[in-house]
Formats: structure tokens, sequence, C-alpha cells
């Protein structure tokens, strides 16, 4: 179950489950056994798959492969086009969309001119035209430097606060530490699933997972091990910046 | 196997409206058995960069020398070159295509015709150096392997050839974090046995703190600074100015130190200094 207007970040290992679990969430994979359920519609009938897909939009981890058109804004138009919506109403949307993630001003520019940043924010904008009320972004990043990493997220948690339910698929823990709720999948299974404090409250499990901890949690957990009396929930780096600066003495 | 470029440029789309120049004279050497990595903002030239060093791209002017040979010379047999440089691109695992993970490594020397026992040997010697059991994987389906596995088959494809310099393009994009650190263990694992060339091309700081001998920061198709890690990431600002970053620890530390606490920021390049450092400041325990 996820909360509408929650913010939700999926991790586990490749091949743990987790694409897998987000395609059965907008019907591009049904399930084998048991039920979704998007906004009250069962995934498995037939005639109201397009409306989840219209509600549950998608991003996927290359840019390269979501984008179908020369221009940026019909690129973004695309989808809204084939709801069949007045010309109006499209140019409405697209404008919006592309304001959503700052990126009006590249409107028709050719998306292979972009940085890869710039490519997935485009994604992201022709999901966003769509008015979905929950996007889906499976490894969003995986293939961005540094700098398109932080705006692709920065972007996300924009979406979150105007309401949208945001589920984040990742590899990268920094990301994962402002949502609600995190959720660790492993063979399939969810095995870890709480607030980032109560989730990463359990370093030792995480790592026998296969996967890392947040910096600032992997730090204070690394002090804690050396006997420094670091509290205990810290989750960022501010945090841990207070802390150390609050157990050290100053020069 | 030593490598030396001059004054290399290379210009795309040389005389079009979209003419850029990806690559502005660059000039180092790069001695045998070195690990250097590369590190610049997406655009700043180091894809561009590393495909001249197996001949795949030409310099528009500039000469690059492997092992003595100069690569860009038109005498130059380009297959020649290929054998000794070993090149893994982003995601090599899309180029896998065999039915079997033993075909598809055998496919670099069987275009060499080695004879097929020497194959074998080399598909063996490969598989071992990427821990990919043979009797368990080699007459699997490429296609039916976990991500990681999948790189590993990959990359080991490419040490198949045997090569002497080995240069890698992001090799742990997309991996979660066990597959991110067996393969960084495999690169250092092949240099030890192998005493390959390493040049690694990462977005990672925290890799390239822990890896390099050289870094190279390349900015707007130019080499900016080179030198240790230690040396190249003295300067945050500059870096930040460019579009990077320092690795997380030295970052962290930097800020401790500007709120006061007795660190030394300088020394501080990986997560493990950061907590010695920390835990050697006699915090209250």
């Amino acid at each position: 179950m996820v909360e509408r207007g929650s913010f939700t970040s999926v991790i586990g290992r490749n091949g743990s489950g987790k694409s897998t679990l987000a395609k059965n969430i907008n019907a591009l994979l049904l399930p084998t056994g048991g039920t979704v359920v998007v906004g009250g519609y069962d995934t498995r009938r037939e005639e109201t798959i397009w409306e989840i897909r219209r509600m549950a939009g998608m991003v996927f981890q290359n840019p390269d492969n979501q984008l179908v058109s020369a221009v940026v804004e019909d690129d973004v138009a695309f989808g809204p086009e084939n709801l069949g919506l007045p010309r109006e109403e499209i140019r409405a949307r697209v404008q919006s969309s592309l304001a959503a993630v700052d990126m009006l001003e590249q409107r028709k520019m050719a998306p292979h001119l972009l940085s890869g940043g710039q490519k997935q924010r485009i994604a992201i904008a022709g999901v966003v035209a769509m008015k979905p009320d929950l996007v889906i972004l499976d490894e969003p990043t995986a293939m961005l430097d540094p700098e398109g990493r932080g705006e692709v997220l920065a972007i996300a948690k924009q979406l979150h606060r105007e309401g949208i339910t945001i589920l984040l698929i990742t590899h990268f823990m920094e990301e994962t530490v402002d949502s609600d709720r995190v959720v660790i999948m492993d063979e399939g299974r969810i095995v870890l699933d709480g607030t980032p404090e109560e989730v990463y409250g359990r370093a030792d499990e995480i790592r026998a997972y296969g996967l890392r901890l947040p910096f600032a949690v992997e730090v204070a957990d690394e002090l804690r091990a050396r006997g420094v009396a670091v509290r205990a929930g810290v989750l960022r780096e501010e945090e841990l910046l207070e802390e150390v600066l609050r157990l050290c003495p100053s020069r | 196997m030593p490598i030396s470029v001059a004054h290399l440029t290379h210009v795309y789309n040389k005389g079009l409206a979209y003419e850029t120049s990806a690559v502005k004279d660059v000039s180092f050497e790069i001695a045998d058995g070195e690990f250097v990595c590369i590190v610049g903002h997406t655009g700043s030239g180091k894809s561009t960069l590393v495909q001249h060093l197996n001949g795949l791209l030409k310099p528009t002017s500039g000469t690059v020398s492997v092992g003595g040979v100069d690569v860009t010379a038109k005498s130059t047999s380009v297959i020649e070159v290929r054998k000794k440089i070993g090149m893994v691109f982003q995601y090599p695992e899309h180029q896998l295509f065999e039915e079997t993970v033993f075909k598809d490594i055998a496919f670099g020397p069987s275009n060499l015709g080695l004879p097929e026992e020497e194959q074998a040997e080399r598909v063996r010697e490969a598989m071992a150096l990427v821990s990919l059991p043979f009797d368990a994987f080699a007459e699997r389906s490429p296609f039916e392997l976990s991500g990681g596995q999948k790189r590993r088959a990959a990359i080991a494809g490419v040490l198949a050839m045997r090569p002497e310099v080995l240069i890698l393009d992001e090799p742990t994009a997309g991996l979660d974090p066990k597959s991110h650190d067996d393969v960084l263990a495999l690169v250092t694992g092949i240099r030890e046995k192998t005493g390959c060339t390493i040049v690694l091309v990462s977005h990672n700081m925290e890799d390239v703190a822990r890896l390099a001998d050289r870094v190279f920061v390349m900015s707007g198709g130019e080499i900016v600074k080179a030198g240790t890690p230690e040396e190249v990431f003295l300067d945050g600002a500059f870096l930040e100015g460019i579009g990077l970053a320092l690795p997380q620890a030295r970052a962290f530390a930097e800020k401790l130190s500007q709120n006061g606490a007795a660190i030394e920021a300088g020394r501080v390049l990986t997560r493990e200094a950061l907590v010695d450092a920390v835990a050697g400041l006699g915090a209250r325990r």
C-alpha cells in the first residue's frame, strides 16, 4: 500500500525485483498471482488500463530511450496529443510541464543536444503533462553525472510538494533520506519497510542485503563502533556535522 | 605499456554549424602499469579523449603513441593497436550477443585466428580474472545472468585479448553497491595480476580517491589539473567551479574544520580516514 501524496524510495540489488514491481503498478506487467489496485482500478481490467497509465506515469533509466521527437516541446506534447485533448489544452500543459522541470527556455531545442540531466527532465515533463497522480521513477539518475542527479532529484521532490505521489527506485542511498518511507527489496520480497530512520537504523541487515548506507549514516555507525557517542537517527550530513561538533572539543 | 599524447585536438563536425572542439591541445604521459583516473563534467571531453587511445577516433591534430607505436600514423595497423589496448565502454553488457558466455568471450580471440585450445585457455583465464567460475557459467546464455554478472562477462571478453592497457569508461554505472565494489575489486585485481596500465573514467570521486595513482581533471576539452588524488582534491572551490565535487569525506572534513573542529581536512580523502580523524579528536564517549 502506497499512500496518496507520499514519497517512497525502493532500494535493492540488481535483480531484486524493484523494476518488476514498478512495472506491475502501471500495468506494463500483470501479476502472476495477487492484485494491484491503482487509484481504485485493478490493473488486470483491460478497460481501465489507459486510465491507470495516465494516473501512474513512469520515467526510466535511459533518457535516450524515452524521447521520441526531434523538438523538446513536441516530445512533451506526445502524451496529451494521444489523449485527444484540444490544442489549447495541449499547449497549456506543455507550457506548464516544461516550467515545472525548468526547461521552458529549451522548448525549441533538439533533445539530443541536451545533457543527460536535461533529457531526463524532459522525460519527466512528458509524464507531468499527463497530469498523473503518481510518478514512478525507475533509477532515473543511474546514467547521469552528479550535477544531473541533483537536478532530477530536486524535480522529484518538487513534484511531491505539489501533491504528486512519488515512487523512486534508486541505487543512490543519499537520494532516499528525505523520503517518507524506504522499502528494501531482496530476491523479490520486501525485507525492510519503514521511515528512513527506522530502516537505516538496521545497518547490519542492510549491509547483508549487499547494500550500502547513506554517507552520514555509515560514518555515524562507524564512529559509534569506535566508541564515539553519536546519537541514533542521524541521516543527513548536517545532522552528523552538528553531532560531531557537539562531541568534539573545538580548536 | 606507456602512453604518450602530444597536442591532441579533436574537432567534431569540422566546418559545419555545429563544429565543436571536444578535446583541445591535450598532452600527457602515462607510465607503464600506472592507474590513471579521468574525471570531468558530462561533455568535458573524457570519452572523446579515451577513444583516441585505441584508435577509435583519429585526432584532428596531434599524436597518440602507445608502447612507442604511433597510433595515429597511417602505416600503423589499427588491429595491432586494439590487441594491446582493451576498451570497456559504458554499459558493456549491451554488447553481449552470443549464445553462451564461452562463445561471447572467445569472440575476440577467434577473430585473431587463434587455435581453439588457445581460445579456450584465454576464456578460462579471463573468466578467472573476473571471478566467473568457468564450470558454472561458460555454457550459460549471457542474457540470463544478473546485471553484475553480465558486466563481468563483458569485461572478460575484453580481457581475453590480453590487453596491456585497459581503458574503462564508467564501468560501474547503473550497478548496485555490491556489484559496484565487485567490479572495482576486479579492476584492481587485474592490475595486480597482469601489471596492466589502467585508464578509468569515473564520476565517483570516492572511487577516484581510493584507486588512482594520478587523476586528470577535464573541463571544456582540456586537462585543467593533473596530479595525485591528494593534489587534485586540494582545491574544492576550483572543482566546484567546473561542475565537480570533492569526495564526500573530504568535503565533510572541510566543513568540520570550518566550524572549528581541530581536524586536518587535507589529509582526509576516504570515509575510513574521516572516521579515523574524528575518532582521534578526543570526542566524548
